[in-house]
């Protein structure tokens, strides 16, 4: 059974729709990242999600349950973190969690506080009030603070975003230990897209308010037939422009690499065909498309 | 309602009490600073024969008990903004906590300053005027919760016209209940009113309050259930400010809560 089921979400805001009809779902332990240009609907559906934001139509269920009847419940174990939110900043690290582990049932609030200070290694801004921190640790007591009801769904807008690279890789460790070791469901929204790639089962990509595409890394990235073949040319070069206009391939040379885009499926006999006219190189390396290409170009369609 | 959820939101206002020292101030502040200015200056009327002494009590117990209403509309306006300029209002909401939980806890938050409050308020009375408010009895007591649910009815529709149009008037969380007060009659008897204003006044039940107790102090007693049309009166503005609110609260989760500032 799906933790989770989104059925022909929409949202219109002042005549202008928004999220324009979506339906997706998510099993229990995946991690599901939400991926689009600006405006394309990403928060509005996060803040659907947490039922603080009414949908025009359509439903969410999560854990079997329709937010618009039973947020309440549903929230006991659902928690978010985003860069859009902040937390009273006169209050100290300690007090914000503190105040905050009590809107749950937490069995074992003392302990569990303890606990979510050292994953997120707090110890030293403990006391400190959240004013004086800094942004990317600002983001660490924001996903402490996610953490501390044992959420089973997990929300994250952008978690990474402030964070030092050291800090941000033992946060993406942290959340995929979190998946293997408790199943927990993570639905994350990020402009990163190697860390999407890293983490994410699945990618639902949201363009101008519909579902554009959904599904793993890396048969989205399969979806682009472009790759790019890079040559270091040592003999015959003028041959290979006479190959490459023959061809009709565009390509680019700097500091003596050229960079030729073909598609993928053409690679081997472009190869063959170098080796035929004897068009000798002493570097060669592909790039093969990735997320971040498949990507760039849903971004770039129209 | 959960009371777990009553105590996390109560401790999100009072760490913020301690943190603010303004906020903290406040409380003790204006309450001294009223005491001082107006019963100096009725302690001078006395002198020049122009009052007796009962005066400078109806004058220092209108003080204090217009504690309780604006403590009970500054608290709830205050606390809504300072959730909006900590941009935490989706920290509130996006949690299992519910509307009227919080709506709760910030009309009890309202109860517990305001009673501070007029409890310093009173001992500095008592050691600077020798004037003890609590003579007037048991009778304080419904004369309170009247006024603070007076207060709560403006902090509410003034926090729902808040949610809904935002920090730019911010300015009515500070002034609201200020707007009502010349009908009141907090330091006047409301036969001072023109005639049209006494009927106005009628209609606000904290002018009651003040009446009576002034009656009280000049010898004349104030059967309790006089207080009951305003008591009643009171009870339609609360239902009526508290559907304000909530319609406000859900016209804001047609925008998104992350939009309100």
């Amino acid at each position: 059974m799906p933790i989770l089921e989104v059925n022909n979400l929409t949202k219109t805001f002042k005549n202008s729709p928004i999220i324009k009809g979506i339906s997706f779902d998510m099993a229990e332990g995946e991690i599901l990242g939400i991926l689009g240009p600006n405006g394309a609907g990403k928060t509005t559906t996060l803040q659907m999600l947490l039922g603080i934001l009414t949908p025009t139509s359509g439903s969410i269920n999560i854990f079997g349950k329709d937010i618009a009847t039973h947020k309440s419940d549903i929230l006991e174990s659902v928690n978010f973190s985003s860069t859009y939110v902040d937390m009273p900043w006169r209050l100290s690290v300690k007090e914000n969690l503190t105040w905050s582990s009590w809107l749950y049932q937490i069995p074992d609030r003392s302990r569990r506080l303890k606990q979510v200070m050292e994953l997120f290694r707090l110890e030293k801004l403990w006391n400190m009030p959240v004013a004086s921190l800094s942004a990317g640790q600002k983001t660490r007591v924001n996903l402490a603070r996610s953490m501390v009801n044992y959420p089973r769904l997990l929300l994250l807008d952008e978690p990474t975003a402030s964070l030092d690279p050291e800090v941000a890789s033992y946060m993406r460790e942290f959340f995929a230990k979190q998946r293997e070791t408790f199943n927990k469901s993570i639905i994350l929204t990020s402009h990163n897209m190697a860390e999407v790639e890293e983490l994410c089962d699945r990618v639902l990509i949201l363009k101008d308010g519909l579902i554009f595409d959904i599904d793993t890394p890396a048969n989205l990235a399969k979806k682009i037939e472009d790759c790019f073949l890079n040559l270091r040319i040592t003999k015959n070069m003028s041959k290979l422009d006479e190959l490459l206009r023959r061809r009709k391939l565009t390509s680019n040379t700097t500091d003596g690499v050229t960079r030729i885009e073909l598609k993928e499926k053409i690679l081997p006999l472009f190869l063959y065909e170098l080796t035929k006219q004897n068009i000798q190189y002493s570097e060669i390396s592909i790039d093969k498309p990735n997320l971040e290409d498949y990507f760039m170009k849903v971004a770039k369609e129209k | 309602m959960k009371m777990h959820r009553l105590w996390g939101l109560f401790l999100r206002y009072y760490y913020n009490l301690l943190r603010s020292y303004d906020r903290l101030t406040d409380m003790f502040f204006w309450p001294v600073v009223d005491l001082l200015m107006w019963g100096l200056t009725s302690q001078y009327l006395v002198k020049t024969g122009a009052l007796d002494n009962t005066v400078i009590l109806a004058l220092l117990g209108g003080i204090m008990l217009w504690i309780f209403p604006w403590r009970g509309q500054y608290e709830i306006t205050v606390s809504l903004l300072e959730d909006l300029w900590n941009r935490n209002l989706v920290n509130l909401f996006a949690t299992p906590v519910k509307f009227m939980e919080w709506v709760v806890t910030l009309l009890l938050i309202g109860v517990f300053k305001a009673i501070v409050s007029f409890g310093f308020a009173s001992i500095v009375a008592i050691l600077l005027y020798q004037t003890n408010i609590y003579t007037l009895g048991i009778k304080l007591l419904p004369w309170a919760g009247l006024l603070i649910v007076f207060g709560w009815v403006f902090g509410l529709l003034v926090a729902g016209i808040i949610m809904r149009y935002g920090t730019k008037i911010q300015t009515l969380a500070w002034t609201a209940i200020h707007l009502v007060s010349p009908f009141i009659g907090v330091y006047y008897s409301i036969d001072t009113l023109p005639s049209w204003a006494q009927t106005v006044s009628r209609f606000v039940p904290a002018s009651y309050v003040f009446e009576a107790m002034r009656s009280e102090i000049g010898g004349v007693a104030v059967p309790l259930n006089n207080l009951l049309f305003p008591f009643v009166l009171c009870v339609i503005y609360l239902a009526l400010a508290l559907w304000i609110l909530t319609r406000s609260y859900l016209h804001i989760l047609k925008r998104g809560l992350i939009s309100v500032e």
